[in-house]
Order: C-alpha cells, then structure tokens, then sequence
C-alpha cells in the first residue's frame, strides 16, 4: 500500500434532512494528481471531502480508493488506509503542544499498548523514541523548533496550518484532502503556499484534491480543476479549458470578473485589462 | 401490580416537590445554562429559616413565610452574582462551583442567627385540612402541595410566557450575545432567574418540610435532587410543563413501585434500579435533543480552559521540583513512626483518597469525561474485597479488583459514547446512587429467567466486616504499617499514571477530549480512546476500593454515599484537574484539613465548599497552580543565589533571567507533559 492513491466517487449523494450537499456526483481523480475543487459557498465542496474522509454518511453511491469501497470504514480506519484531511478551521488540539500534536499522527500509525508503555518494556521506549525522532525531523525541516513546547490554541492562524502540513507529512497520505490550506492567511502568505504545497505532494506523493477559495491559486498549482455547483459538478479538466469555460465560470464567480482578471488572461476579456494578465 | 388511587395521588404529592425542583432547574438552566446543583440548597437555607422565625422568634407564619422567600430569593440573586463572573467558562466548571456553592449554602443554617435550636421540629402548616381516600389519611402538608404547587407553576409559565422578564429570558436562552447585542439586559434577566428559582426552590422546601422525618438540612437531599433533574432531562431541560408533568410522573411510578413491593428489603433496591434505569434511558433518549442547536458548546467536555501540562522547564527548575518530591516523600515515609496512631490512620486515609482523586485525574481531567459517581466505582472494589477477603493474597487481589472495576467503568462508559459533558456527569451520579442504593444493599438476588441466586451486594448492608491481611509476611493490622502499605501503593499509583501521561497515552486522551474530529481524521480511534480511559481509571478506583476496605475494616453501604463521590471530585478541581500533584494536594486538603479541626459535616463542607468556590473563581489551576508558583519561586532564589557566588565567568549565557521560571509570561503552569528526551 504504497504510492498516491486513485479516488473515485460514483453517484455519491449526502443529505441533510431536507438539504441535498452533494448531489448524484461522479468523479475521478487518477494517482498524483492534483486536483482543485472550486466553487461558490455552499455547493458541496466541504461536504464532498466529509465523505470521503468518513465524516457524514453517504445517503447512496460509493467512495472508492485504490477501488477498495470505503462504506465500511469508520474515519480513523480511513485515516489508516492513507486518506489523510486537513480542515478548514485547522483547530487541532487547542491544549496540545505542538510536538504532542505531531506525536498524535506517530500514535495514529502505531499506537502505544498501554500495558507495555505502563510496564516499562524496553520495546515499548523504543516505540517511543522512534516517534519523537520521527517528530524531531519534521519539526526541524519545517522550522518550528521555536514552538515545539506552545500549546496550539497560542500559535497563531499560519503557524497552526504549518503545524498541520506537519503533521500531514507524518501521517503519510496517499490520498490527501485539504479544505481551504489558505484560509484565514494574508494574500502575500498566500501566495508563499503554493510552492509549499507542491512541495507536500513531492514529499508525500500523494494524489491531492484542494478545495480553494483563491482561485489563482488553484489555477496555478493543480493538473485538474472540477467546478461544483449546488452538489453538482458543472465542469471539470485543465486549468486552461475550465478558465475558457464561461459557464463554469458564471456558476462559481457569478460573474465577478476581477477574481477571474486576477487568475490570468480571459478570451476576450485580456485587452480589456492588460494590466494583470502581463507576462 | 394493584394501583390504589390514594396511592396514585400521594405518589402525585410527592411529585409535586420533583417538578416543582425541576421547574426551578430548566429555569435556570434556560437563562444561565447553568446546572444547578445549589437548587434545593437555596430553599433549605429559607426552610430552616422560617422554622427559626416561627418557633425562636414566634413569629406570625405568614411573616416568617415571607421573610423565608425573602432569604431565599436574596440568596439566589447573591448565587448569579458570586458565579457570573465565571458563566463564560466551560460548563461542567460552572456545576462543580454550584456544589461549592450547595456546600456554601449549607453552613448558612448552621449559622446561629438562622439555625434554630431544635432541628426536628414539626415545619408550621397555616391549614388544617385533611382528607381520607379509603383508609389513607391526606394530611395538612399534602392539601397544602396540592394547592400551592400547580398555583406557582401555572404563574410561572404565564410570568415568562407574557411578560417581558419572559421574552428577555427565552432570548438569553437561545443565545445570549444576540439577545445583549438586541438591547436584552443579559445580566440583570439573568439575576431575576435565579432570584425567582431562589423562591422557586424555598415553595418547594416549605411544601416538602412538613411531615418529613429526617433532619431538616437534609429536606432537599442530593437523590431528591436527582429525581428533579431526572425530571428536568424528560423536559430536555428546556420545557417548564414538561419537566413539572415528569415531576408528577416520576413521583407517581416511584409510589406506586414502592407499593407493590412485597419484600421490604430488596423492595427499595428495585425502585431504586427502576429509576436508574428510567434516567440512563430518559438521557439517552434526550440525548440529541439535550446536545443539538444552539448549545454545541455543550457537546464539549471538560477542557478548562486554564494552562494543564506546564510545557518546558529548564534543568534547574526540574531538580528544584525533584527536590521538593523528594522530601515530601521523605516527610510522608517518616510520619508513621512519629505520629501517633490516630494520626497513621489519617495519613492512610489521605493516601487512598488521593489514590481515588488520581482516578479522576485520568478520566475528567485528562479525557474530560465528567464522573460523579467514582465512588460507585470504588464500592465495587471494596465489594469484591467483601466477598474474596483474604482468601485471595493481597497483591493478587488488587489487580483483580482494578480489572473488575475496570470492566464495570467501560460499561458505564458506554453511556459516555452518547452523552457528554453535564449529562456524563447526571449520569454517573445516578450511577453513584444506583450502586449504594441497589447493588450493595441487595446482598443477592434471583435471576428472574434463570432461577439462579447471585449475590453481588455487601454481605451485611449494614455493617460488613473483614480484617487486614498481611502483605509478603508482614501484618497490615497495625496502623502504622498500613500507613506505609497506603503510601506504597500512592506511589505506585502516582509512578503508573506519570508512565501514561510521559508515555503518549495522556495526550491520545487529550487529543479525543479537545478535538474528536480531528483525532479521528488523524486516525486516533476515538470509542477506543475514550473507553480506555474509562478503564484506566476504573482500574485504579478498583484497587483503590480494596485498600478503602482494608482501611475500615467495618464498612456499610453508607461508606459509599453519593455525597463522597461528590468529594472527589471537589478534590480533583480544588488540587488542580490535569495535574497528578493536584489529586494528592487535593485529597490532602479535602481529607487533612477538616481531620485537624475534627471532621464535621460544617467542617468538611467549609473546607471543600470554600475552597471549590475560590480555586474555580480565582485560581483555575488548583493548588498544583500555586504549588508550581512556589517552585518557580524557590527556582528564582536559587538562580540568584547561585549568580552571587560564582563567579560572573562562569555562568552560562542565557541564564540571566533571575526572574526564575515565573517570567513564562503566559505560558502555562503545570508538570511536563514530555520530559526532554534523554
């Protein structure tokens, strides 16, 4: 079970109670892609990786990953199974440092028998100091060392979705999902995460699927850009053929035409604003 | 089952007190969700004091009645303003301070201007109405009940459904910011709540009073209490007719079980079981309805809020603490052989009651899972030991008690997969209730379907008794050598619980309690985290039973009193919640501190009323907080004694920072979670 994983999602539909989230949708997303989800608030985007990483039930259709069907596990047999989430409001452990936050993905992988660890097994100190190695790698390479001992409800917005890039890099994924990596970030930060990112995925090799708000930024970083609207998808392919698709475009930016200047040139929209879409 | 209707309605009378206690606890509930534990300690301090005016004072009972709903609603207003300033605080703290302040309310009638000289008089009736349904005879207090109660309801209900009070208090309800940002004066509706549950709570005292033969302090004891919020969780907390309907309900059933019981002594841990078994029920069922909407904060458990796990220390503040164990130890290993034996035998007290707080330690304040009913936990230990006594050698016996209590821990904590926080908490108490009341007073029972005798209860309710064993060829009989096996098994208890807390079980424990979503997209199994808690800390409740047997000796159910598990937990929060220094500080004060002025019931609730009130409002983090500051003191002294005389060459860079470790700013306080690897 090595290598990004391939996820399919057929027919999946999620309620709740009256409100269909996600509707009768299909898709794909092949090993090491990276693919951006786009789309307006409230169309299913959150919902779609819920159920993915197991945190609604499906009301029908089927996860695949790896054509392994998912139904019957729990979220933490998932997480296992190498499908890893981020989430939007990257809370964590409030009460946690930040090297007990990263201990906690090591537990995940291999967790400590209580019995030995109260015993004083040798193998059990073992575990123990190849967990905090482990940790100690991370926590060096991604500069956190300064906050190793704060609790995460001290760190601020950026620092606490570094600590989670961390912590994804520990957990191992083959199939990661972020939820919007760059909310509550600066624009300049912002814009810092994209070769972040790209980074995360050549280290982890996982398949990614991002769901964004910032548009450019999923333009520039993924291979595949899927559109949603209402828990529909509406278009899907290359950056290039979706930015062209004015359809697509409509159903996610209601036509607000200065996010869409901001993502690059337009046809037929370039000379009228030459001034962002420059080389 | 026959069901006589005179029956139906005494069991209606009785109820009347539950609604009306359960009325007066949705009310506060809705305004302040607050769980009250003080409410039928307000109408107490009223009761006790209008017997005062009457009787002492002979007073016109009209005007001792008023002066009673006065006290009352006085005392309710004084509550909201002593606990607001901690309402934004998480939810289970705000009800472990409305013990402290139950605690607090009851020293008020011991005061000598409000208790009156004899406690057993019969409690002043203005009627002398009665009435016979065939040969049951309805006394004044009944008619006056059946008068009054539906009277204070039926206002109550018209009071918040029509006037503004009503409106302002259902928007603070829902939710408090909107309504203060919408012009609602959040506080003062607030006070006018508990203010008007103040009066609530003294009808009910002054309705439930008469006839009564315990002491009248005891009038609204903590089961009544229990049946109230049994009655309060029917209405979802939320609806003051429901609640006062499940009142009556809850009354009627408990009569009319009561009634048909055949044989008396087994009779009682029927209902008993009956009722438990209604709660953990009604609780499940309301489960979502108690836990959706508005009040998600709710779903979240014991996280306080304050700093737990003092995060990174520098060496010398580490050996100044080592220093500081190290003695204490030396102190506690050397007393028994200076004391005398009444002293030893505390010292083994404070030890097992320490070893019980660790307990909680582990799972409230670690897993946040609120119990009020560890001591339920520990009777089973003690059970056990009842029944094995030492036929079993001691050091396999306790293991195999905290394997046994370990397994009845993870079925309690089953409910706790369901429900959280407050509810966790209701849930164990009835727990707590459920075992004194109906396990070890049945000493055995027949299975009904498979005609077998099991005998799971005390051997002898009233007084089991079994004598020390020794312990590899030495006696435990004597005082002083108990006083050391105590100690020994404290610290190896304390030794076991750091293991798990250095060991990455702790903080397993901590992830699931802050952020279950999260842990389990990490791929922390959170039912296995959760449950393991619950067994971990049942295991050492169970073991800690068997040392509590072998401590008394003599025990009864009486030993296992709610009120005691109530105690541990105020030890757990007045030591300090997540810190293993605070259990022991904690059981050291709760159990030490009254032992030296004579433990009194006055003297008990003093210490653990007082001291609850004031660590919750002004020191979060428990004596273990202030013991960490003395440290960070002695760590400062030192620095500065050490920078005079050596030579300024000498001295590390960095180490400037004669402020000591006090100078963390705000980090927080508490032990290492990670020591530094080695």
């Amino acid at each position: 079970m090595n290598g990004p994983a391939r996820l399919e999602v057929r027919e999946l539909v999620v309620s709740f109670g009256g409100l269909t989230a996600v509707d009768d949708l299909s898709m794909t997303v092949q090993p090491g892609d990276i693919v951006g989800l786009i789309g307006s608030n409230g169309s299913g985007k959150t919902t779609l990786l819920d159920a993915v990483s197991g945190l609604v039930p499906a009301a029908s259709g089927t996860v695949l990953v790896d054509d392994e069907d998912l139904a019957d596990y729990l979220p933490e047999e998932r997480a296992a199974f190498g499908v890893v989430r981020s989430f939007q409001e990257c809370r964590l452990f409030p009460e946690l440092s930040v090297e007990d936050t990263l201990l906690i993905t090591e537990d995940a992988r291999k967790s400590s028998d209580v019995l030995s660890a109260t015993m004083h097994l040798p193998w059990a100190r073992r575990v123990e100091r190849a967990k905090r190695k482990a940790v100690d790698g991370v926590i060096a390479s991604f500069g956190l060392e300064q906050f190793r001992y704060h609790q995460t409800r001290h760190l601020s917005t950026g620092t606490r979705r570094v600590v989670d890039l961390a912590a994804i890099v520990l957990a191992r994924p083959r199939l990661l999902l972020l939820d919007e990596p760059t909310a509550g970030i600066a624009q300049r930060e912002a814009e810092a995460f994209i070769p972040l990112l790209r980074r995360l995925q050549e280290v982890t090799g996982a398949t990614v699927l991002i769901v964004e708000h910032d548009v450019p930024l999923v333009f520039e970083l993924c291979s595949t850009v899927v559109v949603m609207q209402t828990g529909k998808v509406v278009a899907s392919g290359p950056p290039e053929a979706v930015r062209r698709d004015r359809k697509a475009l409509d159903a996610y930016l209601g036509a607000s035409d200065e996010a869409l200047l901001a993502s690059g040139p337009l046809e037929g929209a370039a000379d009228q604003s030459p001034g962002r879409a420059g080389p | 089952m026959s069901v006589p209707p005179a029956i139906v309605l005494e069991g209606a009378i009785l109820g009347l007190n539950y609604g009306l206690l359960a009325v007066g606890l949705v009310l506060i509930y809705r305004t302040s969700r607050v769980l009250n534990f003080a409410q039928g300690q307000l109408g107490v301090v009223a009761a006790v004091f209008i017997v005062k005016c009457y009787y002492d004072f002979g007073l016109n009972y009209w005007f001792a009645l008023f002066l009673g709903l006065a006290l009352a609603a006085g005392a309710g207003a004084l509550s909201e303003l002593l606990l607001r300033r901690i309402f934004g605080r998480p939810r289970v703290t705000v009800m472990v301070a409305t013990i402290g302040l139950s605690q607090l309310l009851f020293l008020f009638t011991v005061l000598p201007f409000i208790r009156p000289k004899q406690l057993y008089r019969a409690f002043p009736v203005p009627i002398h109405w009665t009435f016979h349904i065939g040969s049951f005879l309805f006394s004044p207090g009944d008619v006056l009940s059946l008068i009054v109660a539906p009277i204070v309801v039926v206002a109550l209900a018209a009071f918040i459904g029509l006037s503004r009070w009503g409106l302002a208090m259902r928007a603070t309800a829902d939710n408090s910011e909107s309504a203060r940002l919408s012009g609602v004066w959040v506080r003062r509706t607030s006070t006018v709540a508990w203010t008007i549950a103040g009066v609530l709570s003294a009808v009910t005292a002054v309705l439930a009073s008469p006839g009564q033969t315990s002491v009248l302090t005891q009038v609204l004891s903590p089961g009544l209490l229990l049946l109230a919020l049994l009655a309060a969780i029917l209405g979802a907390m939320v609806s003051l007719p429901v609640a006062f309907a499940a009142g009556i309900g809850v009354g009627v059933v408990q009569e009319v079980l009561e009634w048909n019981i055949t044989n008396p002594s087994s009779g009682s841990a029927t209902v008993e079981l009956i009722l438990f078994v209604l709660l953990q029920l009604a609780l499940l069922v309301r489960a979502t309805s108690l836990q959706t909407g508005a009040r998600t904060y709710e779903r979240s458990s014991w996280a306080m809020g304050t700093a737990s796990f003092r995060l990174h220390v520098d060496g010398l503040r580490k050996s100044v603490g080592r220093t500081g164990i190290g003695v204490a130890f030396l102190v506690a290993a050397l007393l028994p052989m200076v004391v005398g034996v009444g002293h030893s035998y505390l010292m083994s007290q404070v030890c097992i009651y320490a070893v019980i707080a660790l307990s909680l330690t582990v799972l409230t304040g670690w897993a946040g899972q609120v119990s009020l009913g560890q001591f339920g936990l520990v009777a089973v230990g003690t059970d056990l030991t009842a029944h094995l006594g030492t036929s079993v050698p001691l050091v396999l016996l306790l293991p195999l008690a905290g394997l046994a209590t370990a397994l009845v821990s993870v079925l309690v904590g089953l409910t706790a997969l369901r429900i959280r926080g407050l509810y966790l908490a209701v849930s164990t108490l009835g727990f707590a209730f459920f075992m004194q009341s109906s396990v070890l007073t049945t000493p055995c029972w027949t299975v009904p379907l498979l005609r077998r005798r099991i005998c799971t209860g005390l051997p002898n309710p009233q007084s089991t008794l079994i004598s020390r064993p020794s312990l590899f060829g030495l006696s435990l009989s004597s005082e002083q050598t108990f006083a050391w096996f105590s100690l020994g098994v404290l610290v190896l208890s304390v030794l076991m619980v750091r293991t798990w807390r250095d060991r990455g079980i702790a903080r397993r424990f901590i992830a699931v309690r802050d952020n279950e979503v999260t842990a389990a997209a990490t791929g922390i199994h959170v039912v296995r985290t959760k449950l393991l808690a619950f067994a971990l800390s049942g295991f050492i409740a169970g073991y800690a039973g068997v040392c509590l047997a072998f401590w008394l000796e003599r025990f009864s159910t009486d030993t296992f009193d709610p009120t005691v598990s109530i105690l541990v937990v105020s030890m757990v929060v007045i030591g300090g919640i997540d810190s293993i220094a605070g259990a022991l500080l904690g059981a050291l004060y709760l159990v030490g501190l009254p032992a030296i002025f004579g433990t009194t019931t006055t003297t008990e609730f003093l210490t653990s009323g007082v001291g609850l009130l004031a660590f919750i409002l002004y020191l979060p983090g428990g004596m273990a907080e202030l013991m960490h500051r003395f440290g960070d003191l002695a760590t400062g002294v030192t620095r500065a004694a050490r920078q005079r005389w050596d030579p300024p060459s000498s001295r590390l860079p960095g180490a400037t920072d004669s402020d000591g470790g006090a100078g963390h700013g705000e980090g927080p306080v508490g032990t290492p979670l990670t020591e530094a690897v080695p």
